[in-house]
């Protein structure tokens, strides 16, 4: 492959969950912070890896959400220097494949048909799954449990990201903030993006693999490219 | 004479194939007595609907070219554009769309919304044009037009309102009940021209009531007073009904349905009413017109008469009375006599005879305002032209003009072929921006492309037919190209002595693959090792290699030529010589730079709904393809993939049935990759299997 240096140096491994199948993430935040960003390099991360990754988007086109991958790669390549370009872009592309439902249309039964075509044909074998803009706040605790099944049916690592407002401070005891309060404990890992006074964005690993994690890990988003960071 | 503009309609059918457009035309222009007998589409007193103006339309008994015709309704003038209903006549159906400002979607009681009904209304939501839907055929067996406006909501996303409920369905049509001014409407006469207004039948009183509800309810959004009229249980007066329908169609909010059958002569009149109604006059859209003076900035146009005049021509036709450009007026005038620039040549074109279309008869005219659509005779120009007047130097926004995909080869089989072919050709690339053509210098054959097999077939025919030009047409075929991957030197010695003055040259240097741009030339000699004069034919020499690779005879783009060394002779150093050996040294060069075959990837879209979505994934899968990713919206999915140009062919057909005809799907390119390394073993194998042949 030759993207082992890619991967090793990106600070996004230290909190993705490896290749561990069965694992459920959640990344939640304010909206405009990165979620979709971080989910991304999380994406990234795991198709530098050698795995095929399935991001869902829901409520999202397809070009806009393959533009967020495309310009996080050209990021990646002009910060590190890269020089096989076209190559890396193409390899992506080869490996992930975008699935996007209008809110109204999603639903497991559909995740699972669409999964199934891809599986059972041998034209995609994915080993993460990427949820971005799942409605938490309509979803009750057995819609994601059902999910949770899903993902663990077809050995999956899935991620999902979910929006926390101001205001709302209903939160689990663990930390997590709503409308993720009551279901915080179907997830192996949990990350919180958080502003600072000086406009970097802290991840806030609350739950890592299952583990607890009093403090955060130092990583940070650059508040420009958005691309992980350790500080 | 001023025309009022709130009482000018000009509006577009759109239709799945087969769900009666033409005749419903035929029927309106009956009715507004623009004709005067009823012809059928297929029918058999061999004359044909009206507005299928063309032999081939008549003998498929399909509507390919839009023709505009007029007619006038209750003192509304109403354009008609009959639009195609053939996916590869998109072109067609999009630049009508450009110039109407309202539409009628006719959909089949028993069909319902089929994939063409998604692609035509994907597209009328794209040009932002407030539609109306009219579902006919209600007289056949299996109707049901509850069922087709759920799809209308599910299907299109429409927030689609039923204004009309039927009485009787299928062979017992009688007529329909009118929900805004709850009476039933009969049509009795031969021709249903008698309409007879009654008091609905006792046994629908009940869901008359209970479907008018629900379009109030639906309704009311638009109309603060029509709520506050529900709210206190007041009578509502029609005209407020009215008002509010027309607001909410016109914000595209929401879409009126209609019913009847336009075979039967059911339901035509009132459709004709609620185009007045609700479907807007030119004021009522916004078109916006580029300053081509002012870095096209974008303008909206007044709708003025008295204005300076913008037009566009939408549509060429060579009827049999010379060449016929339809154009639609923005603002201003047009008048006969008169003179105009278009925008796009500078040219100044005087205005001859202007008339009226009414599909193959026309009438003539002195003047139209804005807003109207006309056709005038003898402008030479292209289709999309702009037209101005008095120092405006305005475009109408560009349409969206996809590149052609496929090419073929066609030969005249005679000489008197062979020039009508010509005159064919010219005037197809004029009429439709999506046809090109060109002569292959290499096999002097003829070579056509567009925007699919069956668009180029259509063209084929009509050169048949209207030219009489017999043509023989080679196979469907991929532009390829080849490229180089790495750097490579070169060092090339060109010398002939073939008694008198003989040929000398030797040119040294390195080719080098770029990316931004197809071909660059860069001197490097020091010191005179090849003259001044000399340099210019390396040059020459290295563009005459580009046009045919070694591997397939495709032409190389992407290379970076740089000479730094060579000799000469003083006497037998020429042009030539120089010429050749740049050849020479090219040839050299590019075989040691890992030279490779690109072809055209296509970003193809299929869509269809949800329940075939597997195997559609299946098949593109199966043609080299990378699936980038799927849009799910209720129970209708699209899947987006790049796949080579050259595994696309007969996929219509594939997919047709695969999943029975109920999916299609759209091509553009994107862009040139190497062809994997299999694909290009066979591709170099018959180019060499070609030239030992020729």
């Amino acid at each position: 492959m030759g993207y082992e240096q890619l991967v090793s140096q990106n600070p996004v491994q230290s909190l993705s969950m490896g290749d561990k199948k069965n694992q459920l993430g959640l990344v939640m935040a304010r909206a405009g912070l990165g979620k979709t960003a971080l989910l991304v390099q999380i994406a990234l991360d795991s198709i530098l890896r050698g795995n095929k990754v399935i991001h869902v988007s829901i409520g999202e086109s397809i070009d806009k959400t393959r533009l967020w991958y495309d310009d996080i790669l050209k990021l990646i390549i002009e910060e590190q220097k890269l020089e096989n370009a076209t190559e890396l872009m193409e390899m992506v592309a080869r490996n992930r494949m975008i699935m996007t439902f209008k809110e109204s249309a999603f639903s497991r039964p559909r995740l699972e048909e669409r999964l199934n075509d891809l599986v059972l044909q041998n034209i995609f074998q994915p080993c993460c799954l990427v949820v971005d803009g799942f409605d938490f706040e309509n979803s009750d605790r057995p819609m994601l449990e059902d999910i949770k099944d899903l993902s663990e049916s077809m050995s999956l690592q899935a991620w999902f990201s979910a929006i926390s407002h101001r205001g709302d401070d209903r939160f689990s005891p663990t930390g997590v903030p709503a409308p993720c309060h009551e279901v915080d404990d179907l997830f192996d890992t949990v990350i919180l993006l958080k502003p600072e006074s000086d406009a970097t964005i802290q991840l806030d690993v609350i739950r890592n693999s299952g583990e607890l994690v009093e403090t955060g890990n130092g990583l940070s988003l650059d508040p420009t490219t958005m691309l992980v960071k350790k500080s | 004479m001023k025309k009022d503009l709130a009482k000018v309609r000009n509006i577009g059918i759109s239709a799945h194939i087969d769900s009666g457009k033409t005749t419903l035309t035929e029927r309106i222009l009956f009715y507004t007595q623009r004709i005067h007998a009823i012809h059928e589409v297929r029918g058999k007193d061999g004359v044909g609907a009206t507005m299928d103006s063309m032999e081939l339309e008549k003998e498929r008994g399909i509507t390919i070219q839009s023709a505009a015709t007029y007619c006038s309704w209750k003192d509304h003038d109403i354009n008609i554009i009959d639009t195609p209903g053939h996916v590869d006549f998109t072109i067609e159906v999009e630049r009508a769309l450009r110039v109407l400002d309202g539409a009628v979607l006719i959909l089949c009681s028993v069909g319902g919304v089929q994939s063409q009904s998604i692609t035509v209304n994907r597209q009328m939501t794209r040009y932002k044009v407030p539609r109306i839907a009219f579902i006919n055929k209600c007289d056949r067996t299996g109707a049901n037009p509850y069922r087709v406006t759920g799809q209308l909501r599910d299907k299109l996303d429409l927030n689609a309102i039923m204004i009309q409920l039927p009485i009787g369905l299928e062979n017992d049509l009688e007529g329909m009940i009118d929900l805004v001014t709850m009476k039933a409407v009969y049509f009795d006469g031969e021709q249903g021209d008698e309409i007879r207004i009654e008091e609905i039948p006792a046994h629908l009183r009940d869901d008359a009531d209970e479907k008018r509800e629900e379009l109030l309810d639906a309704v009311s959004m638009f109309s603060d007073d029509l709520m506050e009229a529900m709210l206190e249980e007041e009578e509502i007066p029609e005209e407020m009904i009215h008002e509010a329908i027309r607001k909410g169609t016109l914000s595209l909010e929401l879409t009126p349905v209609m019913i009847g059958s336009a075979y039967k002569n059911k339901g035509v009149q009132l459709l004709l009413d609620a185009v007045n109604s609700y479907l807007p006059c030119p004021t009522d859209i916004e078109n916006i017109a580029l300053d081509l003076d002012k870095e096209e900035e974008e303008i909206p146009v007044s709708n003025d008469p008295e204005d300076k005049l913008v037009a566009l021509a939408f549509k060429l036709e060579d009827g049999r009375y010379g060449q016929l450009t339809y154009i639609r007026t923005y603002q201003g005038t047009i008048n006969k006599g008169d003179s105009m620039i278009n925008s796009r040549t500078g040219k100044k074109v005087k205005i001859g005879r202007l008339v009226r279309m009414h599909a193959d008869e026309m009438e003539e005219i002195d003047h139209a305002g804005s807003g109207d659509i006309i056709a005038l005779f003898g402008i030479d120009c292209a289709s999309g032209d702009t037209f101005c007047n008095d120092g405006l130097n305005w475009s109408m926004s560009s349409m969206h003009v996809p590149a052609p995909v496929i090419s073929l080869a066609i030969n005249p089989v005679d000489n008197k072929a062979q020039v009508n072919m010509s005159k064919a050709l010219n005037r197809f690339t004029k009429e439709d921006p999506t046809f090109k053509t060109y002569v292959d210098h290499e096999t002097n054959e003829t070579i056509i492309s567009g925007m699919g097999e069956l668009h180029l077939e259509v063209y084929i025919e009509r050169m048949k037919r209207e030219y009489k030009a017999e043509v023989e047409i080679g196979a469907p075929q991929v532009a390829y190209r080849e490229t180089i991957l790495q750097r490579a030197d070169f060092d090339y010695t060109h010398k002939k002595q073939t008694g008198g003055s003989g040929q000398y040259g030797r040119v040294a240097g390195y080719l080098e693959p770029i990316e931004e741009s197809d071909y660059e030339f860069v001197d490097e000699i020091v010191g005179g090792v090849i003259p001044r004069e000399f340099i210019s034919s390396c040059d020459k020499g290295f563009k005459k290699s580009l046009a045919k690779g070694t591997l397939t005879g495709s032409p190389i783009t992407g290379i970076k030529a740089v000479i730094n060394d060579g000799s000469f002779h003083a006497v037998d150093s020429s042009d030539v010589a120089f010429q050749q050996a740049a050849v020479g040294a090219f040839r050299q060069g590019f075989a040691k730079a890992n030279p490779v075959i690109m072809e055209p990837i296509m970003k193809v879209a299929v869509e269809g709904p949800s329940e075939f979505q597997g195997s559609v994934m299946g098949s593109l899968n199966q043609r080299r393809g990378v699936i980038i990713g799927t849009f799910e919206e209720g129970n209708y999915t699209v899947v987006e993939a790049e796949i080579p140009l050259s595994e696309m062919f007969g996929y219509s057909t594939t997919l047709r049935s695969l999943t029975q005809g109920k999916a299609e799907f759209t091509m553009e390119f994107s862009t040139y990759k190497q062809v994997p390394k299999s694909v290009s073993e066979e591709l170099i194998k018959a180019y060499e299997a070609q030239k030992k042949d020729a």
